[in-house]
């Protein structure tokens, strides 16, 4: 099955500012794709460039294999959007921004409409400028279901919502992706991407750090605890370090791809009191890669001394 | 059947929920033929991608705890009580000995510790 959207050596840039750095991913056909980053690490811009709504300055972007730079139209009636902060006409009440939008869509838009309001509850004669914020978001989430999208943009969907209104977000989103329709949304809330994201994808100053399917990333990834004997050196642990933290007899590892000898190795090693090992956090494997950039620059020397100084990340 | 799901906790979703239909299995809040919720219902309960939820009930008809009953969903095999009964004592096992190797390691002697049990198994 050809991916439900496509991002191919995109580029952007604002002026000096590069906000999408070459990014390339792919997000495959009914999955809940999650868009992690800080502020300023190109979310927002990606979505607004798989919508059509901003121009790559280099490369492509499709939706359902439809080129966003000059589809506009096929994509917006394929594809539904709620942005950060939905603008709606505030002077519509609940149900008149329904018909209007309706009147771009046609077809069962009005009753699909109709149904999603009454079953988040929503009073159709109240004005939009008089609803709560969780109300407009949730009149923004019906709008751009009612045309039933094979793919649902989301950005930052449910920031600075409370949780039952949150709650109500990752429902729908479950629900949609239950029916094979694909969900790409970006976020703060790792721990609500934790529960619904089949893929997650890590952007930082504009480039893709990581892009992987979440339960491979969870079993790959090993967080361990592991006791030292009183002042010897680092043991060697082969894989990849993603974070390495010493305090002391302490060390905290992140590793990825490390086997299950490799881990038997390390517990029987002469300096090792004890190790302990969990299975991390989004969290933590987020955290890991948002830091291991900017310290491309620092080497591991495997001696207990180049670190007690402070924390060595290693791409 | 009502279930708990702590993303951070260590233990993967799907995971998390095999162990729970299985202890409700053990305990019988659902029993030998009741059909259990769907993937789609049970993810949306859960707020969960229903694709965790699948991967849970394909391991569990794996297991021999669930079989699927036709055009109808999935069922509680006949066998499921007594195989759930034994996982439940494994587990309770399996973290008996965790907690005793870490009692080991900070060296308790095994009367300190089968004290510390008599006593906390009177004060549930």
């Amino acid at each position: 099955m050809p991916p439900a959207i496509r991002l191919a050596n995109v580029t952007k840039r604002y002026g000096r500012q590069t906000a999408l750095d070459n990014v390339s991913l792919e997000v495959p056909t009914g999955c809940v794709f999650a868009l992690l980053g800080e502020n300023g690490a190109g979310k927002t811009t990606a979505i607004r460039i798989l919508l059509g709504l901003l121009e790559p300055d280099s490369g492509v972007a499709e939706v359902l294999g439809i080129d966003s730079r000059n589809r506009r139209q096929d994509i917006l009636r394929h594809v539904g959007y709620v942005s950060e902060r939905p603008t709606l006409y505030d002077w519509m009440t609940v149900a008149e921004i329904g018909w209007f939008t309706a009147g771009f869509y046609g077809g069962d838009y009005a009753r699909h409409y109709e149904r999603l309001i009454s079953d988040f509850g929503l009073p159709p004669k109240r004005k939009i400028k008089d609803l709560s914020k969780g109300m407009r978001s949730k009149v923004a989430l019906s709008l751009s279901l009612a045309h039933q999208p094979q793919v649902l943009l989301l950005d930052e969907p449910t920031s600075g919502l409370d949780t039952m209104v949150r709650r109500e977000f990752l429902e729908s989103m479950v629900d949609l992706a239950a029916t094979g329709r694909t969900v790409l949304l970006s976020s703060h809330q790792i721990h609500e991407v934790e529960r619904v994201a089949d893929y997650v994808a890590v952007l930082h100053e504009g480039k893709l750090v990581l892009a992987e399917r979440l339960d491979d990333l969870k079993d790959n990834i090993r967080a361990l605890l592991v006791t030292l004997d009183d002042g010897v050196a680092m043991p060697r642990v082969t894989g990849e370090i993603l974070r390495e933290r010493r305090q002391a007899r302490q060390w905290q590892v992140l590793a990825r791809g490390m086997s299950d000898e490799q881990l038997a190795e390390l517990r029987s090693a002469s300096m090792v009191t004890d190790v302990e090992v969990r299975r991390p956090t989004l969290e933590e494997i987020f955290v890991a890669y948002m830091r291991t950039p900017s310290a491309n620059e620092s080497t591991h020397s495997g001696s207990a001394d180049a670190i007690r100084a402070g924390e060595v990340f290693r791409p | 059947m009502f279930f708990s799901i702590d993303p951070a906790n260590g233990v993967a979703i799907y995971e998390q929920i095999v162990r729970q239909v299985k202890f409700a299995v053990a305990r019988d809040a659902v029993k030998v033929g009741e059909l259990i919720p769907s993937v789609r219902e049970l993810a949306r309960e859960l707020a969960v991608n229903p694709n965790t939820v699948a991967r849970a009930y394909r391991q569990l008809q794996t297991d021999g705890v669930l079989v699927p009953l036709r055009g109808e969903g999935l069922e509680v095999a006949s066998a499921a009580r007594g195989l759930c009964r034994r996982e439940t004592i494994d587990i309770i096992r399996l973290r008996i000995r965790q907690v005793l190797t870490e009692a080991r390691q900070s060296q308790m002697t095994a009367q300190e510790l089968s004290k510390l049990f008599e006593a906390e198994l009177k004060a549930i």
